[in-house]
């Protein structure tokens, strides 16, 4: 049975003086799990030791039954979407994730079938052959996505896969983890975004300075954020315009002009309704450029989880 | 098994071929390849417009060879003057001393269409012949020696592989991207590998090309039949090992950069170190001398640059002599080195994490 588990045994993780995870013990079985913690909780650090990019200090982890240390098994069954916005200078969107199957060792035909797949799946046709270097911050979201799915894994793990991305690709990225989980596989995804968190998550694990301090299905955080009002900030060619449209809403308390003039900044008492109003009006033609939790309030959310004890 | 190892080491090498030859920021090193040959392609157009305006002078004023050798020290002014006849330029001028009394200078500008001839006439009397040679094979085949030897090897070379080879790791860990290799299931070995034959594969090249390109820029302003005599002498041989030298420098210099790229967060450091150990290899005692690339490189270059005969005598005695290994043992020497650091360099990579230092 442990076999179809991604497992964590005490497992801890220090950068010279400084905490990374500690004493973590987890059993993640498939379906989408949601690693939800603030800034600096131990989110990331925990996706790392899965992918086999840092190793437990202490403690032992087991991916499907594969240690980290085995990079060629581990490889193969974890795809890793990550923070780092960084690659290999010079490349195309469909260069980079052929180049990256190239790694695998598979032939030419078969990096060109699975790069072709993966990048039409996540809608990257078009932008394909462009240079990933001029693709925007949520192309580049997208051109991860599509690298980490490419070699089929049987484990997704995601690190704040949804920044950056507009209504329409985030509702269609959401569909292809649910269509994964669906298979069987395990989607593993990081944020520190509640809505986010509600709207995908099979199960969910808290996370707090390095600490896990809940785990287990969504239904309790559900009441909580619908008490907190939500920030968003929507970057588009015509803020104004967006700012009015928005504020017609009666979930919207707020929404004003972000200082570089390039975006507004939107306060909603109702995150679902808020996402379905931006939906249309991106179908109406208004250009959005991308979509950035900005949530300052969400910290007082897992203060109350946090500190409160809050069994999830 | 072994096809996709190759896949995958080809794989990595493709990526880094266009990263060691392509970077904006490795453009230094072409001028650190190519401008020891540019100066040598200027040098050459020096000597040929020189060589070109002592013909016009030879037509001027005729003088052959033989006439030119003939003149000695103590010949009288007259004589050499009805032997060579007016020469192309002439200072004249009355010298006076505190203690001696005034002495008629003289001195006379000749040339036979290779090489100036001067001549210093005091008081009526031939006191010092200079002859300024064209440069000719051998003087510029030593002249070559000594600059491939002392700043081609130890500098070009040197601070090439230290930009090339510390950026495959390092520069990847600094631009945050090295996570693209890491998440591939290939064993850390390959990567090294594959990083390290695309590091070899650009240095060679650039350096290799630059060692030839400096060879026929030096060999521009001769004769094709002096060329052609050299070549047929030891010219092929010299070129040969002249690049097989430069081949191996990039070799032994690259996988001690490569650990150093691996093993340091600031390569400049050990590089540093290594540039000095390097440089004050000359002054060490013999078994020292061993543990260094730049004595079994010395020892394979076909010719001996040796310290010049102005080197001051202190210098000259602090100069060690150790005798250089045959061919053989000085590959096998260089090649064990490599082998050892690339040893030490993939015990490191096995280890290696990502810590951008983001968390």
């Amino acid at each position: 049975m442990t076999d179809d588990r991604v497992l964590f045994d005490n497992v801890s993780r220090f950068y010279g003086e400084v905490l990374g995870v500690n004493r973590v013990t987890l059993s993640i079985p498939p379906g989408i799990t949601s690693l939800v913690g603030p800034n600096g909780s131990g989110k990331t650090t925990l996706m790392n030791l899965m992918a086999g990019l840092v190793r437990p200090t202490r403690g032992q982890i087991r991916v499907l039954g594969i240690a980290p240390d085995d990079p060629q098994r581990l490889c193969r069954t974890v795809g890793y979407s990550t923070q780092f916005d960084s690659f290999p200078r010079g490349l195309t969107g469909y260069q980079l994730v052929a180049s990256f199957l190239r790694l695998f060792g598979f032939d030419q035909p078969k990096c060109h079938r699975l790069a072709s797949a993966a990048i039409e799946r996540l809608r990257m046709g078009d932008a394909a052959h462009r240079k990933v270097a001029a693709y925007s911050k949520g192309m580049r979201q997208r051109i991860k996505l599509a690298m980490a799915i490419a070699h089929e894994p049987r484990v997704l793990v995601l690190d704040e896969p949804l920044n950056g991305l507009d209504p329409l690709v985030r509702s269609e990225t959401i569909a292809l983890f649910r269509e994964c989980a669906a298979a069987g596989r395990h989607v593993i995804v990081s944020s520190h975004v509640l809505h986010e968190v509600d709207q995908i998550s099979d199960q969910v694990i808290l996370l707090s300075n390095g600490y896990v301090v809940a785990e287990g299905q969504i239904q309790g955080v559900r009441g909580e954020i619908q008490e907190h009002p939500m920030q968003v900030l929507i970057r588009s060619s015509r803020p104004s315009l967006l700012a009015s449209k928005m504020f017609e809403q009666d979930h919207v308390v707020e929404a004003r002009l972000a200082e570089d003039g390039g975006a507004v900044l939107i306060k909603t008492r109702d995150a679902d309704r808020f996402y379905r109003a931006l939906n249309v009006l991106a179908l109406d033609g208004i250009d959005i450029e991308g979509v950035m939790p900005a949530d300052d309030n969400v910290n007082s959310v897992y203060e109350y989880l946090i500190g409160g004890g809050a069994g999830l | 098994m072994a096809s996709q190892l190759f896949s995958q080491i080809s794989a990595v090498m493709r990526l880094e071929l266009r990263k060691s030859f392509f970077s904006r920021r490795g453009l230094w090193i072409y001028l650190l390849a190519f401008g020891p040959a540019l100066l040598y392609l200027i040098h050459a157009i020096d000597v040929t417009r020189d060589h070109e305006h002592r013909q016009a002078l030879l037509a001027s004023h005729p003088v052959s060879s033989g006439a030119l050798h003939l003149i000695r020290q103590g010949m009288p002014q007259k004589q050499v003057l009805d032997l060579l006849g007016e020469p192309y330029l002439k200072n004249e001028f009355l010298q006076n001393g505190r203690r001696r009394r005034g002495q008629d200078i003289s001195i006379y500008h000749y040339t036979d269409g290779e090489s100036d001839f001067t001549f210093f006439i005091v008081d009526g009397e031939v006191a010092n012949v200079n002859e300024q040679d064209r440069c000719n094979v051998t003087k510029d085949s030593a002249i070559f020696a000594t600059v491939f030897q002392f700043f081609y090897l130890r500098l070009a070379v040197f601070f090439g592989c230290v930009g090339i080879f510390t950026n495959l790791f390092r520069g990847e860990m600094l631009d945050k991207s090295l996570h693209f290799y890491l998440l591939a299931p290939m064993r850390r070995e390959i990567l090294l590998a594959g990083k390290y034959l695309a590091g070899l594969s650009a240095a060679v090249f650039i350096f290799t090309v630059g060692t030839a390109l400096q060879i026929a820029a030096l060999s521009w302003h001769f004769e094709p039949g002096q060329v052609a005599a050299y070549l047929h002498g030891t010219g092929w041989h010299d070129i040969a090992a002249y690049l097989g030298v430069t081949a191996l420098a990039c070799a032994g210099y690259g996988s001690i950069f490569l650990a150093a790229g691996l093993l340091f967060r600031n390569p400049i450091l050990p590089a540093t170190v290594v540039m000095l150990w390097e440089s004050i290899n000359i002054f060490l005692p013999a078994a020292l001398k061993k543990i260094s690339v730049i004595f079994y490189l010395q020892a394979l270059c076909p010719v001996v640059a040796a310290p010049e005969a102005d080197t001051p005598v202190l210098l000259k005695l602090l100069i060690s002599s150790a005798e250089f290994p045959p061919a053989w043992l000085a590959i096998t020497g260089l090649t064990a080195v490599m082998l050892v650091v690339l040893g030490v360099a993939a015990a490191r990579a096995r280890r290696l994490e990502i810590n951008y230092g983001t968390e």
